[in-house]
């Protein structure tokens, strides 16, 4: 009897004791700020100068997507300070009320900031983000490997469909670029709705199957490097990577247009720190940090004081410094949640063939 | 009065699982009713969930891209389940014949890549079947091929890996029932004339079959999440239910649908532990 009195006891102490473990959490007044973004994006170094020069402590949470970031900023958003998301993001962050306004009084390099990367759809009056790295999607091509298998030259969306590059393709494993991809190829734009344009864009779309050796969204470029492809649709941080490992490899920006991603610095609306928040923001502006930061990162800069820090290697290369021309072929993805559904199951359709 | 004596000292008697049953009912029980109350609902727009009672969900499930993708999961479960059936068998039977430190030895040496994590070990496939992989180092040099064969992105690199991975539950299922094999009972078969292959179909087998289902069931419903095997090693070529469930939590904004998959993959797999109980139950029942 006294036994299983006992134990009784015990049992509901236990699980007691496992319902507290979960409520359990500290807190301690350091300075410090909770930055969430994909991991290494902004590099360590850059944050540990910044940590040793002001004493506030950067706690860096890796996120591996936009939409990962979109939970947590919903779920707990006194818990981030800042986050770096891509355009259509900030938009869906902005809408939902999950970003707050910058306070530009805080902010003084904030005039740094290069217009041509400002005012755009998702916040025209640039009052919710600051663009923090720019990047874009195009091809990456063996044009040697591309004669060898008795193909014509890729130089657009459009000669990725010949018939002798079966099995020689890999492209990023997302509905909404390879759709993107299809309709430029049939001359439209980005997130068409039509369901006639729709539905042209399935058959062709369908009609490319058997040109894919593999989806792959994270090392595309080994692919070619290893020589199982010979063309390839991926971003520009990828196909830089590509191009650094082996010199039969060359960039094609294509005729019909690609797309480009501008990640911005957001700031959640129940930042705990802003204070710290806004010193951070305003040391990653400046002219030489954000130099150092693209030189690592291989994304576009988006500063204007920064080119006298940056090197010529940098500031010649023709991905991250596209020339007007080029440049003027680049659009966003727009309008994402409209198209999403009906593309991700004709994307189904597609990789299930 | 009676009978609230026993209710007593039946939790009395049941304290000790009272723990195991609040955890499980906490991080089982609760997640699963929300799963299921967010199946029966809509979103909006931007991904968010709401309150708006829905069965569209479940009506898309059997929408024929679904279906071929529920197959597709079932197939390569189903497959992986037979191919470490064959080849985790021989390995259990013989593992169990074993004595003292080699039966350690080897029983410790299936567990030991449970220690790594199962990423890691993914990726080690892929530097294995890559195109410039060893496998297509060895070929090629030995001069077994002129060109390297393409390995990843395939069904077949998909099976692999996910057999790999799950070979070791179904050893250890098949070991634990192939141990307590009588083994009386074989030296009586063969005193009564049956050769050695049916006295293996006969005796060994059907004493096995509980350890069989047990080992598939093991293999088949984990066969069913490993999403991240087929996007390393399947290049992503097909589609299966953990990678829709996760593409359609993740950037596919749409938790919803994704619940009403995870309710009817849920579903299915009881269906398979329903078969499983009574496998064993009957075989085990009918010698006893």
């Amino acid at each position: 009897m006294r036994i299983s009195k006992f134990k009784v006891c015990v049992s509901l102490l236990l699980s007691a004791l496992m319902l507290f473990s979960l409520t359990a959490c500290a807190g301690n007044k350091k300075e410090e700020i909770n930055l969430m973004t994909w991991a290494d994006f902004i590099p360590r170094e850059i944050i540990s100068q910044f940590e040793e020069e002001t004493g506030i402590k950067v706690n860096y949470k890796d996120v591996t997507s936009n939409e990962d970031m979109q939970e947590l900023l919903t779920a707990s958003p006194d818990q981030y300070d800042l986050a770096v998301v891509t355009d259509y993001m900030v938009e869906i962050l902005r809408q939902n009320g999950n970003i707050g306004k910058l306070d530009k009084d805080k902010l003084p390099n904030f005039g740094n900031i290069n217009p041509a990367f400002q005012s755009k759809y998702y916040d025209a009056n640039n009052e919710y983000s600051i663009p923090y790295a720019v990047s874009t999607a195009f091809l990456l091509v063996n044009q040697k490997a591309v004669s060898e298998l008795g193909a014509d030259p890729i130089k657009s969306y459009a000669d990725l469909w010949q018939e002798e590059l079966k099995n020689n393709i890999v492209v990023i494993d997302w509905s909404v670029e390879i759709m993107g991809l299809v309709l430029k190829t049939l001359g439209y734009e980005y997130n068409e709705t039509d369901p006639a344009k729709v539905a042209q864009a399935r058959d062709k779309l369908l009609a490319l199957r058997h040109n894919i050796v593999r989806f792959e969204t994270n090392t595309p470029e080994d692919s070619l490097i290893s020589g199982e492809a010979v063309a390839g649709f991926m971003y520009s941080n990828q196909a830089l990577k590509g191009i650094a490992a082996s010199n039969d490899l060359e960039a094609v920006f294509p005729a019909e247009g690609f797309p480009m991603y501008i990640d911005s610095f957001v700031m959640s609306a129940q930042s705990p720190n802003p204070e710290a928040t806004y010193k951070f923001l305003n040391y990653v502006m400046s002219g030489e940090v954000s130099a150092r930061i693209s030189e690592i990162t291989k994304f576009t800069n988006t500063n204007s004081k920064s080119a006298e820090f940056l090197s010529e290697d940098f500031l010649g290369n023709p991905i991250l410094n596209m020339s007007a021309e080029v440049a003027s072929r680049a659009s966003f993805y727009i309008n994402v949640d409209a198209v999403l559904d009906k593309y991700s199951q004709i994307y189904d359709e597609f990789k299930l063939k | 009065m009676k009978n609230r004596g026993i209710t007593t000292s039946k939790i009395k008697n049941n304290a000790p699982a009272i723990p195991v049953l609040v955890w499980v009912g906490f991080f089982a029980g609760v997640p699963l009713v929300f799963v299921l109350v967010i199946s029966f609902l809509t979103r909006d727009s931007l991904g968010i969930i709401v309150l708006e009672f829905s069965t569209e969900n479940y009506r898309r499930i059997f929408e024929p891209v679904y279906l071929k993708i529920f197959f597709n999961s079932f197939l390569l479960a189903g497959l992986t389940g037979v191919v470490t059936l064959v080849i985790g068998y021989p390995v259990a039977y013989i593992t169990s014949k074993l004595k003292g430190r080699q039966r350690t030895l080897t029983i410790g040496l299936i567990m030991l890549p449970f220690w790594i994590s199962s990423l890691l070990r993914t990726y080690g496939w892929r530097i294995l079947l890559d195109y410039k992989g060893i496998i297509n180092n060895i070929l090629t040099g030995l001069g077994i091929t002129n060109e390297p064969v393409t390995m990843l992105g395939t069904f077949a690199a998909s099976l692999v890996g996910t057999a790999y991975m799950l070979i070791p539950f179904m050893i250890i299922a098949v070991f634990n029932s192939v141990d307590k094999l009588d083994r009386s009972l074989l030296e009586a078969s063969y005193d009564l004339g049956a050769g050695k292959l049916k006295t293996f179909r006969n005796i060994t087998l059907r004493l096995t079959l509980p350890g069989i289902a047990g080992g598939f069931t093991l293999v088949f419903i984990p066969a069913l999440g490993l999403f991240f095997i087929s996007d390393i090693l399947g290049g992503g070529q097909t589609v299966y239910l953990g990678n829709k469930i996760n593409e359609l939590i993740g950037r596919g904004r749409n938790k919803p649908l994704a619940a009403a998959m995870s309710i009817a993959m849920v579903l299915f797999i009881t269906l398979v532990i329903y078969i499983y109980t009574k496998v064993s139950k009957e075989e085990v029942g009918g010698l006893l």
